[in-house]
């Protein structure tokens, strides 16, 4: 099983002086003069294209299942995670503070909601914990928040503590719980909202792995170009017309350049509608609910600041605002038109509220805020934009998936089509390289 | 060195101006108007100041109108027009005007000596709006206007009678010192460089940073966040008038009082100075409240486990 090339007599045989110390480029020069040097030259050069297309397309089949893989397992999901940390957090301080209000023993329907609230908080941070890698932004956010809730879940029970036996202080702890809340808490879940967010657009970016992608196309076509040209000059210089071996290895790079080219740009397809049917709306209800529940903690803590409640008011004003501006995240298309009528309803609702508190009717005002009808029209504004967040990222996770079919076929595959052209190019080539021995 | 130089004049400057022109009350004053620095009031340089009677107040001029029958033109009129007495107060301070966490209102002797007035005004003790306002907040909510009067434990001082009027004292505290139940200090004097909380505002954290032991001084919001931290053991002690300790010590049974009374805090109802002649009416009714029993019962309802009630502090006028 020897070749001609490990036949012949080794070129740079151990002599001191003469064509040893030629460089390698003059070899290649010197080569060129004679057609078994040509032709060596042209199976070199058509190997490396080859071998180097084939490594190319196992790379970026790798890189774009990969980053489609981590875009729909990791970054998304954190995303949501951290929209689930803020939501349950805002909504756990908001019930606290309605269960103050309300006055007496804590009604059970808003216990029962403060402890859903916070197992939602705990159980979305244990798995974007997961997510999170060690060091960096979000693995601090996420560290931060851990501690913190325990705190937070610790002062609250000191508050019920006390307030079962009577003891005004009761409400201290309260309000300490609920500024540790407000003023740690929350803008740690904003901040890792902010990061997956990032990373979500991130990993778009690496999903699609636009300079992978260009690099193998530009391979592919110097390779179909260099077969050709080879193809050309061996019907030229010998008595064929065609080499079928060459002709086989160029079938094969065109069909690895349509297989892989079909499954990309499937990919790319997905992937866009990943983004502009999943990603994107999730992130615009996910900040609509985010505000919306600003609004309602607002409502709830100028209450409870009895008077005082100014900067809670403008708070709220800010948030509303936010949501309800031209092309704010309440307009989004994916959210039923009977939640913005709800959050209107919510709104009038809140300007009464807002009415008898100003006009002196304090109880009046903490009657209508945590009465059974307003609760119900925020909890329709609440729940349909949640109905609405579960509907995206279902539509995410099937384009997700979509995306990422095939890719993991093409890392084995493409390099294994690559390999057999190279073996046939050699065969190919090898043949004529035997009609000059 | 010259810019250090500088700034350093200009912050003694500021301290100066802080001083002088804010009255040595913690409290901020609405803007347009001095700009006090909480640090100028602790610092050693706020001595006591005796340039006035702050227990003098103004006198009433003739009877009593008939509740519903205000003056015209005068600030009760305008109190009776809107149809309810705005009472600048806080919601944590037990006994005196707390939450009560059961029914959900603010309640206390402060909040009854403002319902007096409300009687006073409508012939009905509810017509009374609460505005639960910090402890830096008591003197510029009287003078801004955003509370027709403020009854939270506030004590008579010539600094504040610079910014607001007050009514004839309706209670005699002092300062003391609450503790943890195990601990061995006696007084503010055992407690140099340990952890002393009061309210930011109150002439308690000024006394505090005064005290020759030198211990630290600790503003909270509210003595309802004083008591959170004492539990939460991050401050040593808890220094304010005995009353409101009392109150606190009833919530927390490793709790105690203990020392004498270190200062003198006679409590009065702030109101501003624009409109004397309300100032007139609160000291009429004040004075019938301690001359026909409701002065005493009010003790009694409140503070009646600390003893029999007292006589009522004496109206001094100016």
């Amino acid at each position: 099983m020897s070749t001609a090339l490990v036949d012949r007599p080794a070129p740079a045989a151990p002599s001191p002086s003469g064509r040893a110390k030629l460089g390698p480029i003059r070899r290649a020069a010197e080569l060129r003069r004679t057609s078994p040097g040509r032709l060596q030259l042209i199976l070199a050069a058509l190997l490396a294209l080859g071998l180097l297309t084939g490594l190319v397309a196992g790379l970026t089949a790798r890189s774009a299942n990969a980053g489609t893989a981590d875009l729909g397992n990791r970054a998304q999901p954190l995303l949501v995670e951290a929209e689930a940390i803020y939501s349950g957090l805002a909504d756990a301080d908001t019930t606290a503070a309605q269960a103050f209000l309300a006055g007496g023993l804590e009604p059970p329907a808003l216990t029962r909601r403060y402890e859903a609230d916070l197992a939602q908080a705990t159980t979305a941070l244990t798995s974007a914990a997961r997510r999170t890698p060690d060091g960096g932004q979000s693995a601090d956010a996420v560290a931060a928040l851990s501690s913190g809730v325990a705190g937070y879940a610790a002062l609250v029970a000191t508050a019920r503590a006390d307030n079962r036996q009577g003891l005004p202080v009761g409400s201290s702890y309260l309000s300490a719980a609920s500024l540790l809340n407000r003023q740690t808490l929350l803008p740690q879940a904003q901040a890792l909202f902010g990061v997956a967010q990032r990373e979500v657009d991130g990993g778009y970016t690496s999903a699609r792995s636009i300079w992978w992608l260009l690099l193998f196309t530009v391979l592919l076509v110097l390779t179909v170009l260099a077969l050709t040209i080879a193809q050309r000059y061996l019907s030229r210089t010998t008595h064929r017309t065609f080499n079928m071996p060459l002709l086989a290895a160029t079938g094969l790079v065109l069909l690895l350049a349509l297989g892989a080219g079909s499954l990309l740009i499937n990919q790319n397809l997905h992937l866009h509608r990943a983004d502009v049917q999943g990603s994107k709306p999730a992130a615009e209800l996910a900040e609509a609910r985010i505000l919306a529940l600003r609004e309602r903690g607002d409502e709830a803590l100028a209450l409870a600041a009895h008077g005082s409640g100014s900067a809670s008011e403008a708070d709220f004003v800010s948030a509303q605002s936010q949501l309800t501006a031209s092309n704010g995240p309440l307009t989004g298309e994916y959210l039923p038109n009977e939640a913005i009528t709800a959050h209107k309803a919510y709104l009038d609702l809140h300007r009464q509220v807002r009415a008898l508190d100003d006009g002196g009717d304090y109880d009046g005002a903490v009657k209508l805020a945590i009465a059974a009808d307003t609760t119900k029209t925020f909890d329709t504004v609440t729940g349909d934009i949640g109905t609405a967040l579960n509907q995206r990222k279902a539509e995410f996770t099937g384009e997700i998936d979509s995306a990422g079919q095939g890719l993991g076929l093409l890392i084995v595959v493409g390099p294994l089509l690559a390999l057999i052209a190279c073996a046939l190019v050699t065969v190919g080539l090898r043949a004529r390289l035997e009609e000059y021995r | 060195m010259r810019t250090r130089a500088a700034l350093a004049a200009a912050t003694a400057l500021a301290a100066a101006i802080g001083l002088a022109g804010c009255s040595g009350d913690s409290s901020p004053l609405p803007p347009g108007l001095a700009k006090p620095s909480a640090s100028a009031t602790t610092g050693p340089g706020s001595a006591v100041d005796t340039s006035c009677n702050a227990r003098a107040s103004l006198r009433p001029t003739g009877a009593l109108p008939a509740p519903g029958r205000m003056p015209a033109g005068s600030t009760m009129a305008e109190i009776q027009r809107r149809g309810r007495l705005v009472l600048g107060t806080s919601q944590d301070t037990l006994l005196f005007s707390s939450r009560n966490p059961f029914t959900g209102k603010v309640e206390g002797f402060d909040v009854d000596m403002a319902r007096l007035i409300a009687a006073a005004i409508f012939g009905d003790p509810d017509k009374i709006q609460i505005k639960v306002i910090g402890y830096d907040k008591r003197v510029s909510s009287a003078v801004d206007g955003s509370v027709d009067i403020v009854a939270d434990t506030m004590t008579a001082n010539c600094a504040r009678w610079k910014d607001v009027n007050f009514s004839t004292i309706y209670y005699d505290a002092g300062q003391k010192v609450l503790v943890s139940s195990d601990s061995t200090a006696k007084s503010i004097d055992d407690l140099g460089g340990k952890k002393v909380c009061a309210a930011v505002g109150s002439t308690s954290l000024d006394n505090i940073g005064k005290a020759a032991s030198k211990p630290q001084p600790v503003g909270k919001a509210s003595f309802g966040d004083c008591l959170v931290a004492f539990q939460q053991n991050e401050v040593d002690a808890i220094s304010t008038d005995d009353t409101i300790l009392a109150g606190m010590a009833a919530q927390d049974p490793y709790a105690k009082v203990v020392g004498p009374k270190f200062t003198e805090e006679p409590y009065g109802l702030a109101m501003s100075p624009k409109s004397p002649e309300f100032t007139r009416f609160v000291n009429a009714v004040l004075d019938k409240a301690r001359t026909d029993g409701t002065w005493a019962a009010t003790y009694k309802k409140w503070l009646g486990a600390f003893g029999p009630a007292p006589q009522p502090p004496k109206a001094e006028y100016q």
